[in-house]
């Protein structure tokens, strides 16, 4: 559809220093042409990254990792000089902490912290500890400081002896403004006429900067006269050449440092007179194999243009630097399904069956015992427990089972997925943390990656539609490893997803990597079509497995592993993908019945996986969950 | 630097020795090394697949040899699983699927001592009759050679009376390694070398075509394989009456080296891609689906081979040594594996006419809208 022919989605973060720029966008005449909502930043982020919004006012950190996004000239929220809502604060000199409390969900203010702290400190940076803004204040003490963010920061100004404002430390540093968030969108989304909507409607907002500050001074208890102060003068809401030069700045040295994908500033105006020139395949591809970090768009370029083997190579090269022993492991472990039954009955699903089904089944402690013996005795580490979402197992059951699995076989636990753990507390009545900690203390020891397929909304509604969203599935794996527990990632594709959404998936597996650093490891297989289930398979095949794995894998650069799913794949196959970026054979297989049931059967013991590992040319090692070796590679 | 070597050479058009061929099977990059390949794949077919529809029948598992790799052959007729087919039951094979009838009829069968020569004449006489049209790709020259012995007949003689029978063209099977320290000890009993070179240079002479293969992935080195390519291209260089070169994978099972490990994907990949390199003089390397898996064959699509067999519909030597491959694939599957592999689907003919050209894929390798890929994997016989 043309961008003309119909009402424009917009999207806004919802902050006081926003609303200038987009409280006009509500009244004619832009009423008639857009429709806002507002919304947080990583929300109004993925609206734009799944093409939920034609264009959003959001971080300029976000709008890198998506990449090839195009911004609206004049319109910005920035700085020339102290900003006064992106502080560190501490007890002590600031280039004297080692550790830096941060709410690390909030990308750009990070990336500011540490490039302005790097420079400060000729490289040496304080070490993050993740945080919420209102821990963050709390947790500063000593050596260690807080980057404080928002209302939150305006509150506490004076209460610190030591305050680093980071829009007047970028001043400093590079002479330059600092721009913070810009309405951004892919190319072509807005048209002149648009962009002058979004002018008057900054224009009116300018002129009614001191109600904004006045009623939201009513709302927080912040003095009014400070409030009207930051907007005024703190705030800057321009985006012209010196602008533009200060956020070029800003990325060129954010890339270099690693910590986001190259970016360069684009308006949208600069399309319209000429189209921009697309950059070579060529260096995506060296920049891929050089473990820089790549946008989504870099990584959708790669997954639909670059050919089967430039991607082996790139990937190859990738996991060569973060394997450099050219080892391969694997796992001695069983995939136990302690019930078929399940609640949710997803479209893809052969294995469930509702409750009171003939077929369904809760297997018995004397069936589990067998079965765990036979791990024990064939030297196995593991378990892997999952099971459909009985809604008549409490949580009691699963702690008792846990509880005696630990004291008879002494088995690493690698069980419940997230879609069980929230199952577990909406029977309860608990949060995810309390879920988690009982059964933590119970015995569980990870938390497997199942039932990830892709996190994307549009996607998941239509394959899952029971089936949590991906912010949930984000939100389980994050409080899990907040707890110290660690995880594995995957992604099922192959059924109405596209080469988009995959790339979506994969950062957002990296961005809770980036605050988190829970996940050991990502695997990905293709939807397993077959009898019983209701859904059609989409883009599928060997080859697009490969080109799927070895751009998860240069995309994934804080992940340590990829694993090849030969379970789904075939052992053939799972054996050339270790050439195509994986460098773990996942485990040895006992049985794994969800797959199965849907007609994919393979089974190889870890002297056929060695041999094929020695036959691609690595070393092989057994492992345990957290990738650890447990036998001298060989 | 090997593959820079090979680059250039291939540039330059030099050939490649034994040397480079015994680099490249040991070049630690098989990935690079399928890359090089892949160059000369596309440059002598550009993205072009070909495939045709034909038919296995295996009339008869009676053999006098004893080879150690086969689990097909049963020693004697009478022996527990041995089986020959009466005339009329080999034809029904074909005229039971005359609603959609194969373009090609492929049979290879034991050496069977105790049927007289005129079996093997009413045999393709009686297919014929079915289907004027059809080709038959019949008899590997290890059978050809056979009837010369036990019938005591040349080899031209054979391959003449064949040929009015209704013969077009032989299979590549028999080969299996050419040098004598792997031959005598796998294949002691059959056509030698030379004399399989023999049959293959005779019916070249007669102007009829020929496939060749290679049984890799047993007892055999990389020297060996290297030396068999290149007997197989002076071959070439003499006749030019090759079509393709089907390298085949050793499976274990029920076999006299049921101990040995099956050679892995890895190893398959690395024989179609050196294949394709050594062999400069024969046009057509094939990724045979059911030696190698359909899945791996995709793969191998892009590692130098440019041809996928056919649909088969009936293969029982490598089902019977333990593969996992379905026993048929569908024309339509097919041209899906092929166009999921990022490559243009041809139908062809047995001597690579066009039949018919299928569009690629509409996004390459990327995005192609397949049904019944999974269920092609776990396909016995079709109905």
């Amino acid at each position: 559809m043309n961008a003309e022919d119909r009402r424009l989605r917009v999207a806004a973060v919802g902050y006081l220093n926003a609303r200038p720029l987009y409280e006009g966008l509500d009244r004619e005449p832009a009423a008639a042409r857009m429709s806002l909502d507002c919304a947080s930043p990583s929300e109004v982020a993925r609206r734009v990254a799944e093409e939920e919004a034609d264009f959003a006012l959001m971080p300029v950190a976000a709008a890198a990792s998506i990449g090839e996004l195009r911004m609206a000239r004049g319109c910005a929220i920035g700085s020339r000089g102290a900003v006064r809502s992106i502080v560190v604060v501490a007890r002590q000199p600031i280039d004297t902490l080692t550790e830096l409390a941060v709410d690390l969900s909030s990308r750009t203010s990070v990336v500011l912290a540490r490039l302005v702290l790097r420079a400060r400190r000729k490289g040496s940076e304080p070490r993050l500890l993740g945080k919420s803004p209102r821990e963050a204040v709390e947790a500063v003490s000593g050596t260690r400081g807080a980057m404080v963010i928002g209302d939150p920061a305006l509150e506490i100004e004076g209460r610190f002896p030591y305050a680093l404002d980071l829009g007047l430390a970028w001043w400093e540093l590079t002479g330059l403004p600092m721009v913070f968030a810009a309405w951004c969108g892919r190319a072509g989304a807005l048209g002149a006429d648009d962009e002058r909507l979004l002018e008057g409607a900054k224009l009116a907002g300018l002129d009614r900067r001191d109600a904004m500050a006045d009623e939201h001074a009513a709302r927080t208890g912040l003095p009014a006269a400070s409030l009207r102060a930051y907007l005024r003068d703190a705030i800057r809401y321009d985006l012209g050449d010196d602008e533009r030069r200060g956020l070029q700045r800003f990325y060129d040295e954010a890339a270099a440092a690693g910590l986001l994908p190259r970016a360069r500033v684009r308006f949208f105006d600069e399309d319209r007179r000429a189209a921009a020139p697309p950059a070579s395949l060529d260096s995506l591809l060296s920049r891929a194999a050089g473990g820089e970090r790549l946008s989504a768009a870099e990584g959708e370029r790669l997954l639909s243009e670059a050919s089967l083997f430039d991607l082996g190579i790139a990937a190859d090269a990738v996991r060569k630097r973060k394997h450099p022993h050219d080892v391969v492991t694997y796992i001695v472990d069983r995939n136990v399904n302690y019930t078929n039954v399940c609640t949710t009955s997803c479209r893809f699903c052969a294995f469930y069956r509702p409750l009171g089904h003939e077929e369904a089944w809760v297997l018995s402690r004397d069936e589990l015992a067998r079965k765990l013996q036979e791990v024990v005795d064939a030297g196995g580490v593991q378990i892997l427990l999952q099971g459909g979402l009985h809604p008549e197992l409490r949580i009691e059951w699963y702690e008792d089972l846990f509880r005696w699995i630990k004291r008879e076989f002494r088995l690493g636990l690698h069980a419940l997925s997230p879609e069980e753990i929230l199952h577990i507390g909406r029977l309860e009545g608990l949060t995810v943390r309390a879920v988690l900690e009982r059964l933590h203390a119970a015995g569980l020891d990870s938390v497997p990656g199942g039932g990830a397929e892709i996190l994307v909304d549009r996607v998941r509604r239509r394959i899952a539609r029971a089936k949590c969203t991906s912010e949930q599935w984000l939100g389980v794996m994050r409080v899990a490893h907040q707890m110290g527990l660690r995880s594995s990632a995957t992604m099922m594709y192959g059924t109405v997803d596209t080469a988009r959404d995959r790339v979506a998936h994969l950062l957002k597996i990296r961005d809770l990597q980036d605050e988190t650093g829970g996940f050991t490891a990502f695997f990905c297989w293709d939807f397993q079509h077959e009898k019983g289930t209701r859904i059609d398979p989409g883009d599928s095949g060997t080859v697009l497995y490969l080109r799927q794995q070895a751009v998860a894998r240069v995309l994934l650069d804080n992940v340590a592993h990829v694993g090849a799913s030969w379970v789904t794949q075939g052992p053939e196959v799972g054996q050339v993908a270790l050439r195509f970026g994986a460098d773990d054979f996942g485990s040895v297989m006992f049985e794994e019945n969800v797959v199965s049931s849907a007609g994919t059967t393979f089974c190889m013991d870890a002297e056929a996986i060695e041999r094929r590992i020695r036959a691609a040319g690595f070393k092989a090692a057994r492992r345990n969950v957290r990738y650890d070796w447990l036998t001298t590679p060989a | 630097m090997i593959l820079e070597d090979v680059l250039h050479k291939l540039a330059a058009g030099d050939r490649l020795t034994y040397d480079d061929g015994l680099a490249l099977f040991r070049h630690p990059d098989v990935v690079a090394v399928g890359q090089l390949a892949n160059v000369e794949r596309e440059r002598r077919h550009g993205d072009r697949t070909y495939f045709n529809r034909n038919m296995r029948i295996e009339v008869t598992n009676v053999c006098v040899a004893s080879c150690l790799f086969c689990s097909f052959a049963k020693l004697e007729a009478g022996a527990p699983g041995a089986h020959t087919m009466t005339l009329e039951q080999a034809w029904r094979e074909l005229e039971a699927r005359m609603d959609d009838p194969p373009d090609e009829i492929h049979i290879v069968n034991g050496l069977h001592p105790d049927l007289p020569f005129s079996y093997y004449e009413d045999l393709l006489a009686g297919f014929k009759r079915i289907k004027p049209d059809i080709h038959m790709k019949c008899f590997t020259a290890v059978e050809i050679h056979f009837f010369a012995e036990h019938y005591g007949m040349t080899h031209a003689r054979v391959l003449e009376r064949l040929r009015r029978a209704g013969l077009d063209s032989l299979p590549g099977g028999g080969a299996e390694i050419f040098h004598d320290d792997v031959r005598r000890r796998i294949a002691h009993d059959k056509a030698t070398a030379e004399q399989w070179l023999e049959v293959h240079r005779v019916a070249h002479g007669l102007g009829m075509r020929t496939n060749a293969t290679m049984l890799y992935g047993h007892i055999e080195t990389f020297e060996h394989r290297v030396d068999h390519l290149l007997r197989l291209r002076a071959l070439q260089d003499e006749t030019g009456g090759l079509q393709a070169f089907i390298p085949l994978a050793f499976h274990p099972d029920g076999n006299g080296m049921a101990n040995l490990p099956a050679p892995t994907a890895m190893d398959a990949l690395r024989t179609v891609a050196v294949s394709r390199l050594l062999l400069d003089n024969v046009a057509h390397v094939k990724a045979y689906w059911v030696s190698m898996t359909p899945e791996v064959a995709q793969i191998a699509l892009r590692f130098g081979a440019d041809d996928i067999d056919g649909t088969i519909v009936h293969e029982t030597i490598y089902r019977a040594a333990g593969s996992r491959s379905p026993g048929a694939l569908t024309a339509e599957q097919l041209v899906r594996l092929i166009q999921e592999a990022g490559r243009v689907p041809v139908q062809r003919d047995s001597l690579y006419h066009v039949v018919r050209e299928h569009p690629r894929a509409v996004v390459p390798e990327a995005a192609v809208k397949v049904r019944d890929r999974k269920h092609a994997k776990h396909l016995e016989v079709l109905p």
